[in-house]
């Protein structure tokens, strides 16, 4: 009889196929202050590191994004006004709650025209082969169930010459910094989630996920191995966060 | 280098205080509409900092990294910053390198010097009319007082140190001594020439003694 394969969610290992579930759950809870608590636990600075995936982003007029796990659509929104309306950008992720609050607001902030939400599994991209200039995926790829093969399929939608960035937590680069960071995201993170969402748990899971995510090397590793040539990273904030940056051969 | 955070950081408040400033400047920003699409990026070497600024239609954005950019200058800090602050139009003897469309240069030197911010308008805003008004004529006093002084300030400096203290030369004192200098040059220089010529006249195996 042959064992069910496992994965990671958080420190937890559960069955592959319930892991998308309880991610799913996670955000369902976290989606309606999802930005309050970005600001909060960042402290705004995640503005400043999609602000430099931006610059490292090349959009230009006329290109097409797509932004996957684009949430609450803060990529997107700035992606829409650089591609104008001869652009395209697809604001794509798993979780309805989050892609209906991403929606929602960008129509507030009057994006129309260039703009297409699409509900869509990283792993299994539903559009054609060679289609974007750009794909970005920010605080998203850990939470995917198998990265490999999602970094594949971003492969195959970007089109040659295309590029795509991965923003996500990373690994410290200093000791000192570590252990401050871990002393924030396993007292503080928890106890602040439960102050402003009631949900202790859901960002308990992120912090841990944080750990279980792959570090600079191997991430930057991860992509050569699907295929993206001339890749490379840029640590924020002293490693906390990093940014990978491929392009499609 | 610096962390990409600090420079997103820096770069996004130097972005929001130079839109913030051409919205009191309409004519300004009329003009920079002509560059939109363009862009210059800035090397500077020791310390190293890039600095990009793209123009759009309606407003300017600075960055640390930009692809192709329309216009980029190289050099030391110390030149760009004296380059950007002259009143100089040519790169000769800058120590800073041009590549790219050079005419953004130009453009954009031409666009700084007309450069006419509406600071009343802005203090208006803050204050309301009324008060902003009255505050506008009371700093536009003191800067006028601040200009005159610093200008014969400057004057009385000059003649402090050339005239009472004889610390430094005075101006002109220093051309008389330059255009000597420049006649023994040249007096040296035709000096040369002629013994030249005459070695080339004088047969190679037998030379002067």
């Amino acid at each position: 009889m042959s064992e069910k394969k496992t994965t990671h969610f958080g420190f937890q290992e559960v069955p592959v196929d319930e892991k998308a579930g309880r991610v799913a759950d996670v955000f369902h809870s976290v989606a309606g202050k999802y930005d309050l608590m970005n600001d909060l636990m960042s402290g705004g600075i995640h503005r400043l590191w999609k602000r430099f995936t931006i610059e490292l982003s090349g959009v230009r007029r006329g290109h097409k994004v797509l932004d996957i796990a684009g949430g609450t659509g803060d990529l997107s929104y700035k992606f829409s006004k650089l591609v104008g309306p001869e652009g395209l950008v697809v604001l794509a992720d798993i979780n309805e709650s989050m892609l209906r609050v991403g929606r929602d607001r960008l129509t507030d902030r009057g994006v129309a025209g260039n703009l297409v939400v699409s509900q869509a599994d990283a792993q299994y991209l539903p559009f054609p082969d060679n289609t974007f200039d750009c794909i970005t995926i920010a605080f998203g790829l850990r939470n995917v169930t198998d990265k490999d093969l999602a970094l594949r399929s971003m492969l195959r939608v970007l089109k040659p010459g295309g590029r795509l960035l991965v923003l996500e937590f990373s690994k410290p680069q200093s000791d000192l910094l570590s252990k401050a960071y871990d002393t924030y995201s396993f007292r503080v993170l928890p106890f602040m989630g439960k102050l402003v969402t009631n949900d202790a748990d859901s960002y308990a899971y992120l912090a841990e996920s944080i750990r279980m995510h792959p570090d600079q090397a191997t991430l930057k590793q991860m992509m050569e191995d699907a295929g993206f040539a001339n890749c490379d990273y840029h640590n924020m904030t002293g490693g906390i966060v990093a940014l990978h940056k491929g392009i499609k051969p | 280098m610096l962390d990409p955070t600090i420079s997103a950081a820096a770069t996004a408040s130097l972005e929001a205080v130079i839109n913030k400033a051409l919205q009191y400047d309409p004519a300004t920003r009329r003009r920079l509409q002509a560059l939109a699409g363009k862009s210059l990026a800035l090397e500077a070497s020791e310390p190293r900092l890039v600095l990009c600024v793209h123009f759009d239609s309606d407003r300017v954005r600075i960055g640390s990294h930009i692809d192709n950019p329309t216009t980029c200058l190289r050099g030391s800090l110390s030149g760009l910053l004296q380059l950007a602050t002259s009143e100089r139009v040519n790169l000769a003897d800058s120590q800073v390198e041009a590549w790219g469309n050079t005419a953004l240069l130009a453009d954009i030197k031409t666009i700084a010097r007309d450069l006419d911010l509406d600071w009343e308008e802005a203090i208006n805003d803050w204050l309301g009319d009324v008060l902003g008004h009255q505050l506008a004529e009371q700093l536009r006093c003191r800067m006028d007082w601040l200009k005159a002084r610093g200008q014969s300030g400057k004057r009385l400096l000059g003649e402090f140190l050339t005239e009472e203290l004889r610390a430094v030369p005075a101006a002109a004192e220093l051309r008389t001594f330059s255009d000597q200098v420049d006649q023994l040059r040249l007096a040296a220089d035709r000096l040369e020439a002629r013994l030249q010529r005459l070695r080339q006249h004088w047969p190679s195996n037998n030379p002067p003694v």
